[in-house]
């Protein structure tokens, strides 16, 4: 029953994605408004149907249907309900599935949200992005149902299933997979509206205004989902840290870092319209990388942690893959002459130069991600022998450039636009440029000589101070002009310039995991224990005692718990309990369970390594400094982030008092707040 | 705009210039080959670098002791013996597909410092399958 009804979902949704696609063609060939609603009608149609699919397979996980081969392979009859459902995405094919589906959703919004235009005659660019959307959509509809298909039913029935892997049992299962997808997904509508701008022949940026709330959206998924797969890492693995450099996480980094270049260079477009090439390159590489991204980790042509079999999958991702980059670079190449820019670039010093150098940066970042990610081939292709490049080498190369992006983040929000942008900078760098000296000072004082340390330590200290100063600037002149007090014309200000803020709050969040990346990777302590019951080991300034080791049960695993008593040199106390677990259905595999006691400057980070069952035990006690900053860094962003897209969030945190004057432009003699306005020069 | 796009240019090769030094030096550290067991044990130059090997665990040659595991690493006609110190990833067992890194030390054993273990059977979003544990 759940077969065919999920089978019904899919097959009926990859024909709406193809009706779709024909009427838009239609609706671009014929000029038609009809054609064109009913292609939107269509779109919200696929995305009902495959609706109907995942709630199929919903609630076979729910109610453990074991006639589907899916539920028997990644649930068992005693997984606590949450994870039952979690199991969804446990696999190639349900992953799938909620990729399709956030995509068909996602889509849907797009579709109603894009404005129709008033005329028939301009149907094109609508109906071009439509028809984009709907290939997509099908693209994921016909993978599943030729290829991966989640609703292929047991041949014996079995009566209790495989159980979810042990590993999947946490909660970071329940929200880092469907972040990341949504990300993903996401990324398809910028580069849906796109292909509508290049067919439809639109010469001005107003569909900027468009593409940044989904490149927004889509940045800020996939960046809640990077963060909370790294948490995953650090909270299950048991080796004490958060990113390895591992092929499908790089996968996810490539998009991530194009995506940022995208939201800054949109700016520039949007101001002095520049940039038309670069944005239209960047949301088209975003789109192919995270398609890329899927391709090299689920066809096995790079070997990686994250192994999948190697499955027919990937061929069909291959030639999506080829089809999107050819389709790319044709469309942009025949309507090349819509991309070219208004103003040429007349100043380095300005903001716009600025723009340039943090989006070649990270377009850097990611080609030697991109290319250590391959090695592997192209080691093969080129010389018959695989080579990989492990973590030392992106640690060398992508951290110096991450660091020296921190510093651009330290001077480039203080930056207007034009010609004279550098010498109205200067008064705004003391502060920041004392803060940086005070670092440094902090540094020769604590006695510490780690110089990645302390040029990291001197931009965060140069970044952040920048961030504050020019909050402080803005809302002392603004509370000056209108004889507000401070924190009334802070309130005021917040929603006018809510992007500005959202930005500056988002560089704060990152500036925070770049803090607590050099704390943790560069003054990390590790060392393993053979210890006993009762024994008491000296490790980093603290005691550790052993003082219970006792099995424990759950549902459906059974447990060794170890108990350490912990004394920093403080006299604080604390205590952790670090499991050896043995799931019920792994009984071939044991799996330790982490045990972290988390403060603001440290994580002492306990794994139970290994018992010999006579009270003997292995321990492994890691101390990782500041890697708490990079989740509360994390939760900055995300908030930020969420104000630069929710106006409403934006007034209500600020909690406006009655307004005595609504004036949304501040006169100032800076004029930064003008920019918008100013610096439209004639280009050469 | 000669000037400017003389800056521009110039900037642009210092970027590359630097970013080809850090690349190299890159490689230079992080340059590991990855090969099978037979290869490796077929080909003297190996010998003294520091290498990435797969093969399979022996069913017999298999002796794992707190935290250290001793074991037979299974090429397709030929095998090594392998040394590791440090925390045995949960997924280890006998006759599972192992890559372990390291060197071969004077008596021809191999002494790795990082052991992953590999299963190719399932997909495990984000949550590896192996567990790279590094001895410091």
């Amino acid at each position: 029953m759940t077969m065919l009804v999920g089978n019904f979902g899919l097959s009926m949704a990859m024909l709406a994605a193809l009706i779709a696609f024909l009427l838009s063609v239609a609706a671009a060939r014929f000029r038609s408004r009809v054609f064109l609603d009913c292609a939107r009608g269509t779109i919200a149609a696929h995305f009902v149907l495959l609706s109907i699919s995942a709630l199929a397979l919903l609630a076979a996980l729910a109610g453990s249907d074991f006639t589907l081969d899916y539920v028997a392979h990644y649930t068992e009859r005693a997984l606590p309900i949450g994870y039952k459902l979690a199991a969804f995405w446990a696999g190639q094919e349900g992953s799938l599935l909620l990729w399709a589906w956030l995509l068909a959703a996602m889509s849907t919004i797009a579709v109603f949200t894009m404005p129709m235009p008033r005329f028939a005659e301009s149907s094109a660019e609508p109906a071009a992005a439509i028809a984009t959307l709907a290939a997509v959509c099908g693209f994921f509809a016909a993978l599943m149902l030729f290829a991966a298909n989640p609703f292929v039913t047991a041949d014996l029935v079995p009566t209790d299933g495989h159980g979810l892997n042990p590993m999947l049992q946490n909660p970071g299962m329940i929200a880092h997979p469907p972040m990341l997808f949504l990300g993903y997904a996401g990324y398809t509508i910028p580069f849906a509206l796109l292909v509508g701008v290049l067919v439809g022949g639109r010469t001005d940026n107003q569909w900027l205004s468009l593409v940044r709330p989904w490149a927004m959206v889509s940045w800020l998924f996939l960046s809640i989902g990077i963060l909370l797969g790294a948490q995953w890492a650090y909270v299950e693995l048991g080796w004490g840290g958060y990113w390895a450099w591992d092929p499908v996480e790089n996968a996810s980094l490539l998009p991530w870092l194009t995506g940022t270049a995208l939201l800054h260079s949109i700016m520039i477009q949007q101001h002095r319209g520049m940039f038309k090439r670069w944005n239209a390159s960047l949301v088209a590489v975003t789109f192919i990388l995270c398609i890329f991204g899927t391709y090299i980790t689920r066809s096995g042509v790079i070997d990686s942690v994250h192994s999948f079999g190697k499955s027919l999958i990937g061929t069909f991702f291959l030639v999506f893959l080829t089809a999107s980059i050819a389709f790319s670079v044709l469309v942009m190449i025949a309507r090349r002459k819509l991309l070219k820019p208004e103003h040429e670039l007349e100043i380095l010093s300005g903001r716009e130069g600025f723009f340039l150098a943090t989006n070649v940066l990270l377009v850097g970042m990611t080609v030697v991600t991109l290319v250590g990610t391959i090695f592997p081939l192209i080691s093969t292709v080129l010389a018959d022998q695989q080579v990989t490049v492990g973590p030392t080498f992106y640690n060398k190369v992508v951290a110096p450039l991450g660091l020296l992006l921190i510093a651009l983040m330290a001077v480039g929000p203080l930056l207007g636009y034009g010609k004279d942008a550098a010498a109205r900078l200067a008064r705004g760098l003391i502060v920041p440029a004392i803060a940086a000296a005070l670092a440094m000072a902090g540094f020769a004082i604590s006695g510490l000589t780690n110089l990645w340390a302390l040029i990291a330590a001197v931009i965060a200290a140069a970044a952040v101070t920048a961030v504050l100063v020019d909050l402080f600037r803005s809302v002392r002149l603004f509370s000056l002009n209108h004889q507000l007090t401070i924190v009334a014309s802070l309130a005021h200000m917040l929603p006018v310039n809510r992007r500005r803020y959202a930005a500056q709050i988002v560089h704060v969040g990152v500036i925070l995991i770049v803090i607590g990346i050099t704390g943790s990777s560069l003054f990390s302590q590790k060392e393993t224990f053979s210890i006993k019951q009762n024994d008491t080991i000296q490790f980093a300034g603290r005691t550790l005692t052993l003082t219970d080791l006792r099995p424990v049960e759950a549902a459906n695993f059974q447990a060794l718990q170890a108990t350490l008593q912990i004394t920093d040199s403080h006299g604080r106390q604390s205590t952790l309990t670090p499991q050896i677990r043995q799931y019920n259905k792994w009984d071939e595999q044991a799996s330790s369970e982490v045990s972290i006691d988390s403060s603001l400057r440290e994580d002492v980070y306990v794994t139970l390594a290994s018992s010999d069952g006579k009270g003997n035990v292995a321990i492994q006690v890691i101390i990782n400094p500041l890697v708490i900053w990079i989740w509360i860094g994390g939760v900055v962003l995300t908030l930020g982030g969420l104000i630069g897209l929710f106006p409403r969030l934006a007034r209500r945190l600020a909690a406006v008092p009655a307004a005595p004057a609504p004036a949304p432009q501040v006169k100032s003699k800076k004029s930064r707040k003008n920019r918008g306005q100013m610096g439209v020069r004639a280009s050469v | 705009m000669p000037a400017l796009q003389k800056k521009l240019l110039l900037g642009g090769a210092l970027l590359v210039v630097a970013v080809g030094y850090l690349a190299y030096a890159g490689m230079k550290s992080g340059w590991v080959y990855y090969m099978e067991v037979d290869h490796f044990l077929a080909d003297d130059q190996f010998k003294t670098q520091r290498v990435r090997l797969h093969g399979k665990v022996s069913e017999q040659d298999f002796n794992v002791k707190g935290l250290d595991a001793n074991f037979s690493m299974l090429g397709k006609s030929r095998s090594i013996n392998v040394a590791y110190h440090g925390v045995i990833p949960d997924m280890f067992q006998s006759g599972r597909d192992v890559v372990v890194e390291g060197q071969l030390d004077q008596a021809g054993v191999f002494r790795a410092q990082v052991l992953m273990t590999k299963c190719a059977s399932k997909y495990e979003p984000n949550s590896p399958h192996q567990n790279i544990k590094e001895q410091s």
